[in-house]
């Protein structure tokens, strides 16, 4: 049961008010046309589901109803950071910030 | 039977209040204050139970939650509880407790004596012999648990209540012993919102046993004293009687605080447990130690027990669970039990000790006592039937590891045994912290552990009482202020303590014998599973290497008791036999739950009418009264069909079809998901989402529009309307509303901020009458005069707002049915009078109302599908021949487009919709059957399609059906077989999924 | 025709909830409210009132300007806050994203707002589809009902002083709330119409061990 922390409303809230969302920063196509079945099937179905580092879409559907990100370690769970949409995450796998 | 065992005091009984109880049938006495253990152990109550493997006779060996062989069924009928702890059950009058094990009674087991049953069942016994054939499965599972008896659940509905709170607090302190209570004043003074919890009756520990002296009061004394003071702050809650069970993410715990159990199994005390869902900033573990036993053989006779536990009797309840008294021990700490059964007044034999030369101060105090100490010695072996009569002592090597002396036999009736403490380090082991073996203590200390948690006093490995009270008063106020309380100092002094100075215990994880472990008779390491030294020994024999391994061939701490006693011992035999170290060998990880934990309590107050939120439309009151049936969509109770008085389900809804179509029906059709759309961008936005386009519609009109996931698969459908430039409102499928909701916001949150365009769920605020069949505009316009409702004034697809009935509505001319129809809009709050004027105005027509079952053949007859029925998350709009409905030439890349032409998405044989037409035209199918070209083809058939939707149309006088049916609309005229569950086989003419009026024109009138 | 109905009356969302108490009280409670011995938790709905959903940029001094005219108060931009007058009370749902809840009238309100909002704004009428309860009882009572029904930590709130308090969308039970603190120690919840008796009947339930009633 995780607490996280909604950075709109600005406070730790429990799991049961947010819903997971998938991996964050996944760059749509511009042109999906332009893209063959394996490029576009590349972008529809395939996440990295990575050990430790992961940055996911969580949205606060009973609360504000934003979508935000956050950075989460797979194995312990921990979340290192929450941020808005249009941010960078400040802790990624390679350590340091982008 | 009197209480032979009774002393004249114990700390924590009083012996003037006697309470009645039976054991397996007998009536008994305790005394409050008592467990049922300790009024067992008063009683003389020997044989509590049988083990599980062999069916041994076993006694109470421990005094709380490490209790392997107490294992009780309380109370009887529907209240009756099974596999509780006498340790753990508060005594109170009429209180009913049997043996969980043993047949047929614990005193004579039939198991036991033809004895061939344990000799089945060596280490690995499931995986040998029952694991094939696999079907016979469920026949020896049966056979394992009669013969085993594990308690009965009661088969009738729990008459108890249960409920749940979620808390929230700066510390939570599990255990209320000495090093807890200390942290939790500190903390609570610091103004941290504290929790302070312990599965005890009372609080205090392991000082409500203790003959210690702390700042020259009894220990007991000192506890009632901290205790009242933390009961004066304002900022703590107490709970007694609750069991921390879990630790999961982000310090949330669980607690089960039993409530009313020690009153008595009866339904109306109120809330008999409740589960407490805890937020903790920072968790204090002050759970204590588990005395370790020793592992000799037959160590498993009643009258073998803890040394702690010995104490623990004749101190805090006042008996004295035997008459001799053998100690065996490996450390200074146990001598205190023999101190305390020499004041007891009972005869101790003698104190057996590992050790070459113990000489700590309190082995010197027992010695001045006159106490006989035998020094590097052990008990090798117990001997006696349904109670211990003698120990055999032998004189053993420096290390415990051989016997180097002949064999002498001491005659006793207990044997209190201490190897020594292992910490409690369940809870720390939930947060996924790996245990750190520890060779000063020999055990495992709480490893380092990501959540914000420290542990303690004796579960962090500190067992001198002045060193725990120092180290959680630093704890108390630390944590405080890492939760934002206090300047993390220390307020309290450090209490003062009377202590005797202790010397290195010695590590004795099992006792030689004169015959080798293989041979040696039975060498218990896990009471409950019946798991001995030689079949860890044997397990290894046979490849085992993996302590996890081992456990699970060995079911080693599988038991209820999870070998709170028995892992440490079982974990380093493990070792010796693998010739490597404990470090080495590692151990198992303790889950939650640490004491198992009551379903109801799990489930709390969702239950009954309180399962699951039932979800009204404002009209809902009207359809009961009327005595409608109801059918659960979603979390909405929608009215199914309103049978009238004789009619059955089938005349209900052909009844209900046949008025639609020739006259006049009347549908609540509020439940469906309204979405609220306006900004700027709103018809761009729009749309993206739907697979057409939205751009040119104009203010006044609707248009119904697929919604599709980004693979090209339909998710959702529904008519959306143009209420001004930009403002549309959006209709949702009743079950996908907030699913819907959560995408759009997805999209314009994430994708495209840029857009500018708000969401707003307006489903509760507007309640919809639906209106059906010819007479539709004659009704509607007996109650609205200032909308044109002429065919030409208000045509189909428009939306008009007016007045209806005296109230402000927005009225859509869209169909469900096909027929005229006209859906009434008005806020909830007047959505039962504008009902009830509606029928009242459709009286002339005979109105019917109508349910979604009725709703349901309509739109079948129409071919019109249901998304979640008729799709299944891998249709496409060209699967559902609704290839109209997508806007090949949209400006812009809708969601899902490109996936539609994805080389899956355009292969020929996809699951298509078609009709289905019974050839046998009375026969329905049933929804879900399988479709298949060849009905003479063998098991297993070629499945080529399903049937989605299937009914008895009134209106055409015979089945109809929609199905998906792989290449079906190249298909059509093609007879298919759908074979029943009951063995026939039905066949059916693919046709077109339009069964009534294909051309659309009764909606159109 | 139309005339004929005209005195048509509107209706709460618990106007049909018919059971009104539950007070088996627990033998542990010694709560009393107000001097009650028999119900120390008492559940009130509000008569129907205007709700709107009001977005727009908190940050836009036009918008918050505007709202601050026509209301008479300033617009919350505080997450998790409220304010209100005797008249309306404004309550911070998101970060652009307001629930109004007032004794005027709705229509009027919009387009009074309209009137001065410019710009990327919405105002949605949601009366219909909303409730208000006041829960008040004794700090136990309502405490723990709070607790039985939320995961949110309504007691780490301070509380509520004279128009102004705090305010959370979360859980309730199954369902969500809209719950604000009172400065008279009583909380709010605004609930959907729709879960309306699932919440009345699970708040009688949670109250039972105080007393619980529900007011006409």
């Amino acid at each position: 049961m995780l607490l996280i922390h909604c950075p709109h409303c600005g406070e730790g809230r429990e799991e049961e008010e947010f819903s997971y969302s998938g991996e964050a920063h996944i760059v749509r196509p511009l042109a999906p046309q332009d893209l063959n079945d394996r490029e576009w099937g590349d972008y529809l179905f395939f996440r990295k589901n990575p050990r430790g580092i992961h940055h996911e879409m969580w949205y606060h559907a009973v609360g504000c109803r934003r979508y935000f990100y956050a950075t989460r370690d797979t194995l312990s769970y921990e979340i290192l950071e929450t941020y808005i949409v249009g941010e960078k995450p400040q802790v990624t796998s390679a350590g340091s910030g982008q | 039977m009197s209480q032979i065992n009774r002393l004249p005091t114990g700390a924590c009984t009083d012996s003037s209040t006697i309470i009645n109880f039976t054991f397996n049938g007998k009536q008994l006495q305790g005394v409050a204050g008592d467990t049922l253990a300790s009024a067992l152990l008063a009683n003389g109550v020997n044989v509590v139970g049988r083990s599980f493997k062999y069916s041994r006779p076993r006694g109470i060996v421990g005094h709380g939650a490490e209790e392997p062989n107490a294992i009780m069924q309380i109370g009887s009928g529907a209240a009756t509880v099974p596999n509780l702890k006498a340790t753990q059950v508060e005594l109170y009058e009429g209180l009913e407790a049997a043996s969980v094990n043993g047949w047929p009674s614990v005193n004579f087991d039939l198991m036991s004596i033809t004895g061939w049953f344990g000799r089945l069942m060596p280490p690995g016994f499931y995986y040998k012999t029952f694991m094939y054939p696999a079907k016979l499965w469920m026949t020896y599972e049966h056979f394992i648990r009669k013969a085993a008896g594990l308690g009965s659940a009661p088969v009738q509905e729990d008459p108890d209540s249960y409920d749940k709170l979620n808390q929230h607090c700066d510390l939570l302190v599990v255990g209320a012993g000495p090093a807890g209570l200390v942290a939790a004043r500190e903390a609570a003074r610091a103004g941290a919102r504290v929790i302070i919890a312990d599965e005890q009756s009372e609080f205090g520990g392991s000082l409500l046993a203790s003959t210690q002296r702390i700042e020259g009061q009894a220990a007991t004394a000192w506890v009632a004293e901290l205790v009242a003071g933390l009961n004066a702050f304002s900022n703590v809650q107490t709970l007694p009687r609750s069991t921390v069970f879990g630790y999961y993410d982000h310090n949330f715990l669980g607690i089960l605080e039993r409530r009313t159990d020690h009153l008595g199994i009866s339904a109306k005390l109120g809330v008999r447990q409740r589960l407490h869902r805890v937020r903790a900033k920072q968790v204090i573990l002050a759970t204590g130690a588990f005395e370790r036993p020793l592992v000799f053989a037959h160590n498993d006779i009643p009258g073998v027990m803890q040394a702690s536990s010995v104490s623990t009797y004749v101190n805090r309840y006042g008996v004295a669970p035997g008459n001799r008294l053998v100690l065996f021990t490996t450390n200074d700490n146990a001598y205190q039990t023999a101190i305390d059964w020499h004041r007891a007044g009972r005869t101790l034999v003698a104190v057996i000790d590992s050790r070459g030369a113990p000489e700590g101060e309190l082995v010197t105090a027992a010695k001045k006592l006159g106490i006989d100490v035998m020094a590097g010695c052990g008990v090798i072996e117990a001997q006696g039937g349904k109670r211990v009569k003698r120990a055999l002592v032998a004189r053993l090597n420096h290390d415990g590891s051989q016997i180097v002396g002949a064999v002498q036999k001491l005659d006793c009736d207990l044997i209190a045994c201490s190897g020594g403490w292992s910490p409690a380090i369940h809870l720390s082991s939930h947060t996924g912290a790996k245990p750190v073996w520890d060779e000063q203590i020999v055990g495992f200390k709480p490893g380092e552990s990501t959540q914000q948690e420290r542990s303690v006093g004796a579960c962090g490995g500190t067992y001198a009482l002045s060193a725990c009270l120092a180290e959680a008063v630093l704890a108390g106020a630390e944590a405080a202020k890492l939760a934002g309380c206090g300047d993390g100092n220390a307020h309290f002094p450090v209490s003062e303590v009377e202590e005797y100075q202790e010397q290195p215990q010695q590590a004795l994880f099992l006792v030689p014998h004169t015959k080798s472990t293989s041979r040696a008779p039975s060498q218990f390491v896990d009471m409950q599973l019946d798991v001995s030294a030689s079949g860890i020994e044997l397990a290894v024999r046979e490849g085992f290497e993996s302590v996890e391994h081992i456990k699970r061939y060995t079911a080693m701490g599988f038991g209820t008791d999870q070998g709170k006693l028995g892992n440490i011992n079982g974990m380093a035999i493990l070792a010796n036999a693998l010739g490597q170290s404990i470090p080495e060998t590692g151990t198992t990880i303790f889950r939650p739950s640490y004491t198992p934990t009551t379903f109801g309590a799990i489930a709390g107050r969702d239950i009954g009418a309180l399962f699951d939120p039932e979800r009204y439309t404002p009209v809902h009151r009207w359809h009961e009264e009327q005595g409608a049936e109801f059918e659960d969509v979603g979390q909405w109770k929608r009215s199914w069909y309103f049978p009238r008085s004789g009619e059955s389900m089938d005349d209900a809804v052909n009844r209900e079809c046949l008025a639609v179509r020739n006259s006049l029906g009347i549908l609540d059709a509020s439940t469906l998901g309204k979405i609220d759309i306006q900004g700027p961008d709103a018809a761009e936005f729009v749309t993206r989402m739907y697979s057409n386009s939205y751009l040119k519609l104009a203010p006044g009109k609707c248009r119904y529009g697929v919604m599709l996931k980004e693979d090209g698969m339909i998710f959702d459908d529904g008519v959306c309307a143009c209420l001004a430039d930009n403002h549309y409102l959006m209709f949702t499928t009743t079950g996908g509303a907030a699913g819907v909701l959560a995408w759009l916001e997805l999209w314009q949150q994430t994708e495209w901020p840029d857009l500018k365009v708000y969401f707003t769920s307006v489903t509760d605020h507007w309640s919809t009458a639906t209106i059906s069949g010819p007479n539709a505009r004659k009704a509607l316009a007996k109650v609205c005069d200032d909308i044109d409702l002429s065919s030409d004034g208000f045509q189909f697809m428009d939306w008009r707002d007016g007045t209806v009935a005296g109230v402000k509505a927005r009225v859509f001319r869209i169909s469900f049915t096909g027929e005229l129809s006209y859906e009434v809009n008005v806020p909830a709050q007047y959505g039962r009078p504008i009902w009830e004027a509606l029928m009242a105005a459709g009286e002339e027509f005979d109105i019917t109302p109508y349910g979604t079952e009725s709703m349901h053949v309509l739109r079948a007859e129409k071919g019109f599908i249901i998304v979640g029925q008729d799709t299944d998350g891998s249709m496409t709009p060209a699967d559902m021949n609704m290839d109209w409905v997508v806007g090949k030439n949209k400006s812009f890349s809708f969601v899902g487009k490109r996936s539609l032409e994805r080389s899956d998405s355009v292969r020929e044989n996809r699951k298509q919709l078609v009709g289905l037409k019974t050839i046998e035209g009375a026969q329905v199918l049933t929804e879900g059957a399988q479709v298949v070209f060849d009905a003479q083809q063998k098991i297993p058939m070629s499945m080529q399609g399903h049937v989605t939707s299937s009914y008895f149309s009134s209106n055409l006088g015979h089945s109809i059906a929609l199905a998906v049916v792989k290449g079906g609309h190249s298909r059509m005229g093609q007879v298919v077989y759908c074979p029943m569950a009951d063995g026939r086989i039905i066949a059916a003419e693919i046709v077109d999924s339009v069964f009534y009026d294909a051309k659309g024109e009764r909606q159109h009138v | 025709m139309s005339s004929k109905a005209e005195n048509i009356n509107s209706e709460s969302p618990l106007k049909y909830f018919h059971k009104l108490s539950n007070h088996q009280r627990h033998s542990d409670s010694a709560e009393i409210f107000n001097g009650d011995v028999e119900f120390a938790l008492v559940i009130k709905e509000a008569p129907i009132c205007a709700h709107l959903n009001l977005r727009g940029d908190g940050a836009d001094k036009s918008f918050t300007d505007g709202i601050a005219k026509v209301l008479g108060i300033a617009l919350p931009t505080e997450p998790g806050t409220y304010q209100s007058c005797q008249q309306h009370s404004l309550f911070w749902l998101g970060p652009d994203e307001w629930l109004l809840v007032s004794q005027g009238n709705a229509a009027e309100i919009e387009v009074s707002l309209r009137q001065v909002l410019a710009g990327h704004i919405a105002i949605v009428d949601i009366s219909g589809g909303q409730t208000m309860i006041n829960l008040r009882g004794t700090d136990m009572a309502v405490q723990t009902v709070l607790k039985k029904s939320s995961v949110y930590d309504f007691a780490g709130w301070p509380g509520a002083s004279g128009n102004a308090g705090r305010c959370a969308q979360t859980t309730f039970a199954k369902a969500s709330a809209v719950v604000s603190n009172k400065s008279d120690g009583s909380f709010d919840l605004i609930i959907r119409r729709s879960f309306a008796d699932y919440i009345a009947r699970w708040l009688l339930d949670a109250g039972e061990e105080f007393g619980c009633r529900i007011e006409g």
